[in-house]
């Protein structure tokens, strides 16, 4: 399997996504000059850009990658002459996602080393009322890509499913989505707001509110910026949460793979 | 190959035609379709998703920016249409819902909520929104404080708030809390220490110009009040006019109003100007 892994991420670099996300990222150099509009929270602005976008980089890799990355073997019939080889479907399934989570981790390692040095350098021209915790902002950069690796779970999962691009790509999206306001809808369901809704309503949004990844709970942006402090048991049930949501993806995509017919 | 060069070139070619007349409609575009409509802060959360702070971070520069143009146009002595404040104030209240520990926000609504547009309840409602979330700020309490006593002469309120900012700034702010602000005769002293405190720590150069013209004004208020107490202790009694304060020798050079208006004293002694501290003011009291 650690060769798959090994494979995937040697075939990203390939195929120069890599240097996509540098050029890319030469927008962060722009940050400073951006954030030095703000009146009275330049540091915080220059973070608040900095996690935006690394969030929104690492959101197109793992729709890209994920969504795209069993499709493409299929339709190159590569999965054909590799699991001629001896080796399980599972693994070659885990294996693929493997690699492409790692990748996306490497990606938000170095994406986070450039925002350390943009904040950095912003707080040193406009100290904040607040100093900067470093050890929340790389908390709030990890569960931000452990977020994403989620969501290449969900890619993989609409990848074993379908036999074309779109639906792992678009569901993906939709999935993200919808998962990041699935919180907003309970805490509205349990209002007094929701009163006039109708109790089938209020049953398929609470079903759906444990069915769909609950994305929301990965975002610690606002404890980041404005220095809030973090519960270490939020971050343990959250770890604990993308453990286990991610198991079950992988297993229900590796068994539906098990099942599939390859042409 | 020669098709598609000249193909390029007359793309070109119109590309250069059409930007001109683009960019300038652009520019002129109506400053409501500029500042443009927020949809309900529920949508926006909705759509977006992780980035709530940037978006909130984006309203606030487009009201920046919008305000920042206006200003620039004024000191250009360009044709100003007034300032759309409700659209700025929306757009702010809709950055707070999706940030609300966002200070550029507070700040800004604070700026143009109560000199200019005199909705100091808004302003104080907004600021104890965010004194909610910003606890460790001593600037809401601060802000909260000074709306209280000038504008709404709520005294009790305002020492509570300016208690609350003494505390959480650590620095001689509960100095504000002495007698002498929390009545009507500490107004203008009020005021200057407020505008003082917020032209000191401000880089925005639109807004640090607004705050020097406010503070000249109310520092040659001051003088005027100066003047009238030496006045009252010299003739043992109360001048009726400015214009008494400056053939007297009281008052010299004669005050003048950066908004264009003139200085007067109120029945009660009160010194007051025609332009009421903004330039609007003029306008109104010239119609």
């Amino acid at each position: 399997m650690a060769s798959i892994i090994l494979i995937t991420l040697k075939g990203i670099f390939r195929d120069r996504v890599f240097q996509g996300i540098m050029v890319t990222a030469l927008a962060f150099l722009l940050i400073p000059v951006i954030a030095s509009l703000s009146m009275r929270q330049v540091t915080e602005l220059s973070l608040t850009l900095s996690l935006s976008m690394i969030s929104f980089i690492l959101l197109l890799l793992s729709v890209f990658l994920g969504g795209t990355s069993l499709w493409k073997d299929i339709e190159r019939r590569y999965t054909s002459s590799v699991l001629g080889l001896p080796l399980s479907r599972q693994r070659y399934l885990l294996g693929r996602f493997g690699g492409t989570a790692l990748f996306v981790m490497i990606a938000a390692v170095v994406l986070g080393a450039a925002a350390f040095a943009v904040v950095l350098y912003s707080s040193a021209i406009y100290p904040p009322e607040r100093p900067v915790i470093w050890s929340t902002m790389g908390l709030c950069i990890l569960f931000d890509a452990l977020k994403y690796i989620l969501l290449i779970a969900v890619a993989f999962f609409f990848s074993t499913v379908s036999t074309s691009f779109f639906l792992p790509v678009f569901g993906t999206i939709s999935i993200f989505l919808a998962g990041g306001v699935t919180q907003q809808v309970y805490e509205y369901l349990r209002s007094p707001a929701s009163k006039s809704l109708s109790p089938v309503v209020k049953q398929i949004a609470a079903g759906l509110y444990y069915l769909l990844p609950n994305f929301g709970a990965f975002d610690f942006k606002v404890n980041a910026i404005y220095g809030l402090p973090l519960h270490v048991e939020g971050l343990l049930l959250t770890l604990a949460y993308f453990v286990v949501y991610v198991g079950i993806l992988l297993s229900i995509s590796a068994a539906i793979f098990i099942r599939r017919e390859m042409r | 190959m020669r098709g598609t060069l000249s193909s390029a070139l007359v793309c070109i070619l119109l590309y250069g035609i059409l930007i001109i007349p683009f960019t300038t409609y652009l520019r002129n575009k109506p400053f409501l379709e500029k500042l443009g409509y927020v949809p309900s802060v529920t949508a926006l959360k909705s759509v977006a998703a992780d980035h709530k702070e940037m978006v909130a971070a984006s309203l606030v520069m487009k009201v920046l920016m919008y305000f920042g143009g206006l200003s620039e146009k004024s000191q250009e002595s360009q044709v100003v249409i007034p300032p759309d404040y409700k659209a700025m104030s929306r757009l702010l209240h809709g950055a707070v819902k999706l940030d609300p520990y966002n200070m550029d926000a507070y700040y800004f609504a604070q700026a143009f909520l109560t000199w200019d547009v005199k909705q100091y309840k808004i302003a104080n409602d907004l600021l104890i929104y965010g004194m909610k979330y910003r606890t460790w700020d001593w600037y809401l309490p601060f802000f909260a404080g000074f709306n209280s006593a000038f504008f709404l002469k709520e005294y009790e309120a305002a020492a509570r708030y300016y208690q609350r900012a003494g505390e959480l700034s650590g620095s001689d702010l509960s100095r504000l809390l002495a007698g002498r602000y929390m009545q009507e005769s500490g107004q203008t002293e009020l005021a200057i220490n407020y505008l003082s405190v917020m032209m000191n720590g401000e880089k925005n150069p639109a807004l640090k110009k607004n705050y020097q013209l406010r503070l000249t004004a109310f520092r040659e208020a001051r003088r005027i009040e100066l003047a009238r107490e030496r006045y009252r202790e010299v003739k043992g009694a109360m001048p009726a006019t400015v214009e008494q304060l400056v053939s007297g020798g009281f008052l010299s050079p004669p005050p003048m109003d950066p908004y264009g208006g003139e200085f007067y004293l109120e029945a009660d002694g009160k010194v007051s100007t025609t332009s009421k501290y903004a330039f609007a003011g003029v306008k109104n009291h010239k119609k």
